[in-house]
């Protein structure tokens, strides 16, 4: 399968700190891959990196065979980032149709209504966006996210603060664009959703790898523990 | 214009369409406007404040200076005392004294019932309008244009070769357009400063970043910025010319309107440097909206950014001298203090059409510079949620 993203000897400092070491991960087409860590591993900075938010120190971060031009507005990619916001002063539906008109969605409108009544929001959407709470704030950005089924989708920690009803809406959308060909990664803290929906993993300590490959694979290296104890096990039990 | 900047610059305006506050910000002034000339001229056509005497008003007026010819109506016999006590009886309703030493002093006495204030009564100017009455059946025309002054002396400026200048009336539409850009500086800066933050404030700028580039992102808001900038300006423009229309018979305005010269290549110069002056000054703001993550942090600059671009205001004089000192020049020609520079220098006439070519360049390579720092810097800074600062003065900070 292509690989969708090439990640060769990555570095990264923050002046003389530096942040992630030597690292390297491909991504395929197609497959939904875990990008794993405790806080501060380097995770949220290797994807701002590929993004081209972060210069890198050293080595190659390639999107599709190329490096990724902020430039270049053809590149397919929904990202769900870490820092979550929306137009607060905006209606919902005009937010969603705003984005769906840059991601090129035919009727963006049309596509925002369906996507509403899905999750459960249809009356809200012409409310201001900050009337909405908390969690529907986080369904209208996925819906942003995921706007005219992008060939990539970045999810920084997407069930964070979801009630489980909302998680396994979440996990049947990201289900359905995986079966459409989208190839997904996904930062999470929540094992039972790497184990349940990821292809292959990384597991990342301190800007190293530590564990790289399928589920199965890492299950294996890791003499057949779950990848909760593997997790333990990487960080010594330390605190998060 | 590219579909992704187009789609932005709508999105921009609608939303800004949308908000009172816009509307309430660029009414303002047309409505005070408005209101203003309402209320002045509601006070001056009820006011007369040079009447006539009427057939139903009386009067009466003692004459010890004998100004009046022996004809005169109303100049009766009796003294001060006598004429106040016709007021008081209701036999007249309008007495004047005109004392001995009126030629001296030139004071006349006005005596006439009155109930409260009564501030608004020129009744007085009666006297005035009889005096020259009599004053006419004793002398002729010629000596009452040459006493009175009433008449119109029509200014003609030529030049060396024998032309027509009319400096004056060149100017009128390029100051105009002056100081409409005075006026677009000081009612959108905040708005452009604000723009750009919105994103990083809200934290939405990863996401907008990964639909649409850095470039096509600024362009499109700067583009908005300009046409909600424009909208504004015509709120203002419109009722103001709608007024000098209304007033074009007027005594002051007539003959400003008359000296109004369209000079065809001074208006389209005028016109091309507020252009490239508004989006200067647009892509100036959006720069600095760039380094900042919050409306606060935005706020703080406003200020200095209008105090440099209306710098060579507080140099005005300097400005008018046909012979351009160093520090004229210099300001003609530094980017931040061009526009006014040059708007300044064309309305006095002081610029050849060389030199203000050469200024309007260097503000329209400066505003090309200024965009592309606001597209790197809004990029590299998406993320940056705290203030930009170089790293010394971030120590600073930190050590206090």
């Amino acid at each position: 399968m292509k690989n969708i993203i090439e990640v060769k000897n990555f570095k990264m400092a923050f002046g003389d700190k530096e942040v992630i070491s030597d690292l390297s991960f491909e991504v395929k087409q197609g497959e939904i891959f875990g990008l794993l860590g405790a806080n501060g591993s380097g995770k949220t900075t290797t994807i701002r990196a590929l993004l081209g938010f972060y210069k890198p120190t050293g080595g190659e971060l390639l999107l599709d065979g190329k490096k990724y031009n902020p430039e270049d507005t053809q590149v397919d990619i929904g990202y769900l980032p870490e820092e979550r916001g929306l137009y607060r002063k905006e209606s919902v539906i005009d937010t969603m149709v705003y984005f769906g008109e840059l991601k090129g969605v035919k009727e963006p409108r049309e596509w925002a209504l369906k996507y509403l009544e899905r999750v459960g929001l249809l009356d809200k959407a012409n409310e201001k966006v900050e009337k909405l709470s908390g969690g529907q704030q986080q369904k209208v950005q996925l819906g942003l996210t995921i706007m005219g089924d992008p060939k990539l989708l970045i999810l920084d920690e997407p069930t964070k603060g979801f009630d489980p009803m909302n998680r396994r809406l979440l996990m049947e959308i990201i289900e359905e664009l995986h079966a459409k060909g989208t190839a997904v990664i996904m930062i999470t803290h929540y094992m039972d959703e790497v184990e349940k929906l990821c292809d292959r993993a990384l597991l990342l300590k301190d800007g190293v790898a530590r564990a790289y490959g399928t589920i199965a694979e890492i299950k294996k290296e890791f003499g057949g523990k779950s990848l909760d104890q593997i997790f333990v096990e990487v960080y010594g039990g330390e605190n998060e | 214009m590219n579909s992704f900047t187009a789609k932005v610059a709508k999105f921009e305006i609608i939303r800004q369409l949308k908000k009172p506050a816009f509307w309430a910000a660029t009414l303002l002034l047309p409505l005070l406007i408005g209101g203003i000339y309402f209320i002045s001229f509601i006070s001056t056509k009820d006011v007369d404040t040079n009447p006539t005497l009427d057939e139903n008003t009386t009067v009466a007026i003692t004459d010890d200076a004998g100004v009046f010819g022996p004809e005169a109506p109303f100049v009766i016999n009796g003294d001060k005392e006598y004429g106040i006590e016709m007021v008081k009886n209701g036999e007249v309703d309008l007495y004047f004294y005109i004392p001995k030493d009126f030629v001296e002093n030139k004071k006349a006495e006005f005596y006439h019932i009155s109930e409260g204030l009564d501030i608004f009564n020129y009744d007085g100017n009666i006297l005035k309008s009889l005096l020259m009455q009599d004053a006419a059946t004793r002398v002729d025309e010629l000596d009452i244009l040459a006493l009175t002054g009433g008449f119109e002396i029509v200014d003609n400026k030529i030049t060396k070769d024998g032309e027509d200048s009319n400096a004056l009336g060149k100017a009128i539409i390029p100051f105009a357009i002056g100081i409409l850009f005075f006026m677009f500086i000081a009612l959108c800066g905040n708005r452009f400063l604000l723009t750009v933050v919105e994103e990083k404030e809200n934290r939405i700028s990863e996401m907008i970043l990964t639909s649409v580039s850095p470039r096509h992102l600024i362009v499109g808001k700067i583009i908005a910025m300009l046409v909600l900038g424009l909208i504004q300006i015509l709120a203002l423009a419109i009722p103001v010319l709608i007024l000098v229309f209304l007033n074009r018979d007027n005594q002051l305005m007539a003959p400003i309107i008359a000296m109004i010269e369209i000079d065809p290549l001074a208006i389209t110069l005028s016109v091309i440097l507020f252009v490239v002056s508004s989006v200067f000054y647009a892509g100036t703001c959006t720069f600095v909206g760039s380094l900042v993550s919050t409306a606060k942090d935005a706020s703080s600059f406003i200020g200095p950014a209008i105090i440099m671009m209306v710098f060579p205001l507080y140099f005005i004089q300097m400005f008018m001298m046909s012979d351009p000192s160093v520090v004229v020049q210099i300001m003609t020609y530094f980017p931040f203090t061009a526009p006014i520079a040059l708007m300044l220098r064309s309305g006095f006439g002081t610029i050849s059409t060389v030199e203000y070519l050469i200024g309007i360049l260097v503000v329209a390579v400066s505003s090309v510079v200024m965009t592309r720092l606001a597209v790197v810097s809004f990029q590299k800074n998406a993320i940056n949620f705290g203030m930009a600062l170089p790293k010394w003065l971030k120590k600073e900070r930190k050590k206090r």
